[in-house]
């Protein structure tokens, strides 16, 4: 199962903000879109979403998401938008709530409860919202979008997250958490998919990763195959040179030790 | 002259009163001309409740009040227990009349007038509600009688006629004043003038230009009490009237509102006292 | 003191919280329409007939006229408008996620007061037939096609490509509200002396015209846009966590706002068409329920139906009780009375405004 992205394009006052990509994205695996600023990675999230009007198809699980109502696409995936304003007071657990009303676990009390804890935040249900910081309020929305789809797969289909900039407000600890949240819903058989801004965590958690400038699609493969010195230094317009180090074998990023 | 009235009232009860019995306290009279009339024809005796229009003769301030007469409460109006309501032209709200009537109270419209003709015509129809026909001919032969007089004594050439702006409110620095076919544009001819803004019917905001062009050679408000040198101050210090005519001699007349615009048995009263505060010399 | 139990309570107790409300409010209603019928200008007396009815006496001219023709009519409407101004408070706040909304963003007060006033002033023009087919209902009719017309003409032109935009909504509004009042201005200056007063008392509101036809005329609108309105607790609810949010939550926002402000519109339409101009009910209700429990839409929407008619029919008590057998325009009582807790609402907790 899997969500595939055909031809997506979408126009913004005239300009074409994605011209034409493809994403395809298996289910069971962390796959990060990446680029500079302004490449179009939220854009495309709100194609995959259903939340932009765009031109080509997108196929959540085998099913066009054009001929899908509200309530059955949010039975099948989740979004954790960039940044959310709750208009009243509703405490952290009625948030969590409103989540999983749209999923399919919308009958179990145990849930909400369970999600909070999954962030960390299940001390705070009964607090306002609005009073909590911007990160913890972040980890409320993932706690929100968890119990939306409280479970990974169901009668043999997977569940999808799809997360902009999910740890954007995070400090590290609290990053490592929400990656690791979102790699654990991949390995139970979910589906995920993440606009990511840090390279290093994308290195550490995706399995598949877009790489995306100016509207278009620049490479996509394992961490290993696109987060190259050339490929990278493409996409962002700057000399970046990736690092090995030989205990974790896994890529890292230093942007001072780019040659001038 | 009012002597006079009182005479032609006396001799008018004289030859009803032993007729009749002597009914209770039985009329809700809506509408200051209709209370007026109510109590000339000796009947406010039988004045149960009034609305806030009628505050004259004076002796009716102690009636219950039913509220403004275009905004009536059903319920209001029934529980002062009326057999017969009077009312002026324009009671409501038609829901509330409705309701009146289908409790099978007697209902009498009494039409508006800026005539003598009118007064006339509002007289009889009290007095046959009233069930006094005799004292109703008799107060009209009378109020007929001393508006006529009044009328003549009022009377002048055109060219003598001093030019009277009749201001209905100052409101917020913004004038509204009378034009034609209203009681004040009447009262103002009946008492040997001319009003001065004859370009609209009715009563209107006017453009401070209209004012100084309408020239008035005198202001007529009605009298709200209060200081009229403070008010006289503020009002001639209005752009609109600072360079009228009236504004120069500082000439403003304040009327009570009900007796000038109220088109009763006083109107008489109202031509003498607006003709003798415009001509009269000190005035 | 609520403050605390709040932090100890656990959370789902909000919602039953909310759900107990319900039944007191109920309560509430119950007792505020007996004090209705029981108090009045004339000594009518709703205990006093109801022990002559199990006696067995028959019931006076005056009595049924005062309670059957008076009083239940008013109560009847008292019911129906509170509850449609409040309700449609708590749904333009919901849909405009802004706690100060009320109805009079989408157009239906200025058009409403159009209507009413082209009634008034221009009334008299119209032929015959059609004055005769209006009857006494002629401002009612007006002020209704007024509000309705107002918000429809909104709608379309906020709609785009099957979207609805209420940030445009907003802003056309605030147009038509100006352009509506330039046209209501050039009425009042060609308004004579009478029609003015009945322009200032109309924009007061009142019940004092309340008649079993209006009850018919306005009642099954009402009714129907409620009930639309009650059922869009959930929607609302997702909505507040943003229109893009909501349809991701599985909300179709298209046809919830399509849904919520036609419901408005009929509600409100129909309720300032009978009444005329009654101000603060629509935010001081929803307000107070919200800080009694909490702004979940499913329940705060048919609390805000109980406690906006039981509030208004008490304030219809005073209005015409005060100054009997003259009466108040409820629209002054209303105000008096919602003014000053509106106030206090907002120096106690001004993060329900500032979010």
């Amino acid at each position: 199962m899997s969500l595939i992205a055909e031809a997506i394009r979408v126009r913004y006052g005239g300009r074409e903000v994605l011209q034409g990509v493809d994403l395809a994205a298996e289910a069971g695996h962390v796959t990060a879109i990446v680029g500079p600023n302004g490449s179009g990675k939220s854009t495309l999230l709100g194609a995959l979403t259903a939340t932009l009007p765009h031109e080509g198809r997108v196929r959540l699980n085998g099913r066009d998401i054009a001929g899908m109502k509200p309530w059955e696409l949010a039975a099948e995936r989740a979004v954790l938008p960039q940044a959310s304003r709750l208009a009243f007071p509703f405490r952290v657990l009625e948030v969590v709530r409103l989540g999983q009303q749209a999923g399919t676990a919308g009958d179990r009390p145990d849930v909400p409860l369970q999600a909070l804890a999954r962030v960390g935040l299940a001390h705070h249900a009964d607090r306002t919202f609005q009073d909590l910081s911007g990160g913890e309020a972040q980890r409320v929305m993932l706690a929100r979008v968890l119990a939306q789809v409280w479970a990974p797969v169901e009668e043999g289909r997977p569940r999808w997250l799809l997360l902009d900039e999910p740890v954007s407000s995070l400090d590290i600890a609290h990053q490592l958490q929400v990656m690791e949240i979102a790699r654990r819903f991949a390995r139970a058989g979910g589906g995920v998919i993440a606009v990511m801004h840090d390279l290093n965590l994308t290195a550490l958690f995706a399995d598949r990763v877009a790489v995306l400038a100016e509207g278009r699609l620049l490479a996509t493969g394992t961490p290993r195959t696109v987060l190259t010195d050339t490929i990278l230094s493409r996409a962002y317009g700057c000399a970046l040179r990736v690092s090995a180090p030989p205990p974790e074998d896994v890529p890292y990023i230093l942007p001072h030790a780019a040659s001038a | 002259m009012i002597a006079r009235l009182l005479s032609a009232l006396l001799a008018a009860g004289c030859t009803a009163a032993s007729a009749e019995p002597a009914p209770e306290a039985d009329v809700l009279s809506i509408g200051g001309s209709v209370t007026e009339i109510v109590a000339a024809l000796g009947q406010g005796h039988r004045l149960r409740a009034r609305d806030s229009t009628s505050t004259w003769p004076p002796e009716v301030a102690d009636l219950p009040d039913v509220g403004y007469m275009r905004a009536l409460s059903p319920e209001g109006v029934l529980s002062v227990g009326p057999d017969l309501i009077l009312s002026e032209d324009g009671a409501g709200p038609p829901e509330a009349l409705d309701v009146i009537r289908a409790a099978d109270v007697a209902f009498v419209t009494v039409p508006d007038a800026v005539t003598t003709d009118g007064i006339l015509r509002k007289i009889e129809i009290v007095g046959a509600a009233l069930g006094v026909p005799d004292r109703a001919a008799a107060l009209s032969d009378a109020v007929a009688t001393d508006l006529a007089d009044a009328m003549a004594d009022a009377a002048r050439p055109d060219a003598q006629r001093k030019r009277v702006l009749f201001v209905l409110s100052t409101q917020g620095g913004r004038i509204t004043a009378s034009g034609t076919g209203t009681a004040a544009d009447a009262l103002i001819r009946m008492a040997g003038a001319t009003n001065a803004v004859t370009e609209f019917e009715g009563y209107k905001q006017i453009s401070d230009e209209a004012v100084g062009r309408a020239a008035p050679d005198v202001i007529l408000m009605m009298d709200r009490g209060g200081d009229h040198g403070a008010a006289d101050d503020e009002l001639f210090a209005m752009p609109a009237i600072r360079l009228t005519p009236a504004a120069a001699d500082r000439a403003s007349v304040r009327l009570d509102g009900l007796l000038m615009l109220g088109f009763g048995p006083r109107t008489a009263e109202a031509v003498r006292r607006l003709n003798a505060a415009l001509y009269d010399e000190g005035a | 003191m609520a403050a605390l139990t709040d932090v100890q309570a656990p959370p789902r107790d909000r919602l039953s919280r909310a759900r107990a409300l319900h039944w007191a409010l109920a309560a509430a209603l119950v007792l505020a329409s007996a004090a209705s019928l029981e108090v009045g200008a004339t000594d009518v007396r709703l205990s006093a007939l109801l022990a002559k009815l199990v006696q067995g006496e028959a019931l006076g001219q005056m009595e049924r006229i005062v309670l059957l023709d008076i009083r239940l009519p008013r109560l009847a409407m008292g019911l129906l408008v509170g509850a449609a101004l409040a309700v449609s408070g708590a749904v333009m706040q919901g849909l405009f996620r802004n706690p100060l909304a009320d109805p009079g963003i989408v157009g239906v007060g200025a058009g409403a007061g159009l209507g009413a006033i082209l009634a008034i002033v221009l009334g008299g023009l119209l032929p015959v037939w059609a004055r005769d087919l209006a009857g006494n209902q002629l401002v009612p009719v007006a002020a209704f096609l007024g509000g309705w017309g107002s918000t429809l003409l909104l709608y379309r032109v906020a709609t785009r490509g099957g979207r609805t935009s209420v940030a445009t909504m907003l802003l056309a509004g605030i147009a038509l509200g100006a352009l509506a009042g330039a046209l209501s201005g050039i009425l009042v200056y060609i308004a004579d002396d009478q029609q003015l007063r009945d322009l200032t008392f109309w924009g007061l509101g009142s019940l004092a015209g309340a008649s079993w036809a209006k009850v018919a005329a306005a009642g099954p609108m009402i009714a129907l846009a409620l009930g639309a309105a009650v059922l869009l607790g959930r929607a609302l609810n997702g909505l507040a966590l943003g229109e893009a949010t909501a349809a991701h939550i599985g909300i179709d926002v298209q046809r919830m706002k399509a849904v919520a402000i036609l419901a408005v519109a009929g509600a409100t339409g129909a309720a300032v068409a009978v009444s005329g101009g009654i101000g603060f009910v629509g935010i001081v209700v929803p307000h107070l329920l919200r800080l009694a429990s909490g702004p979940d839409h499913r329940t705060l929407l048919p609390n805000a139906a109980l406690l906006g008619a039981t509030l208004l029919i008490l304030a219809d008590v005073i209005a015409r009780v005060v100054i009997a057998p003259a009466e108040l325009p409820i629209g002054i009582v209303t105000a008096i009375l919602g003014a000053p807790v509106f106030l206090w609402i907002l120096l106690r907790r001004r993060g329900l405004v500032d979010g």
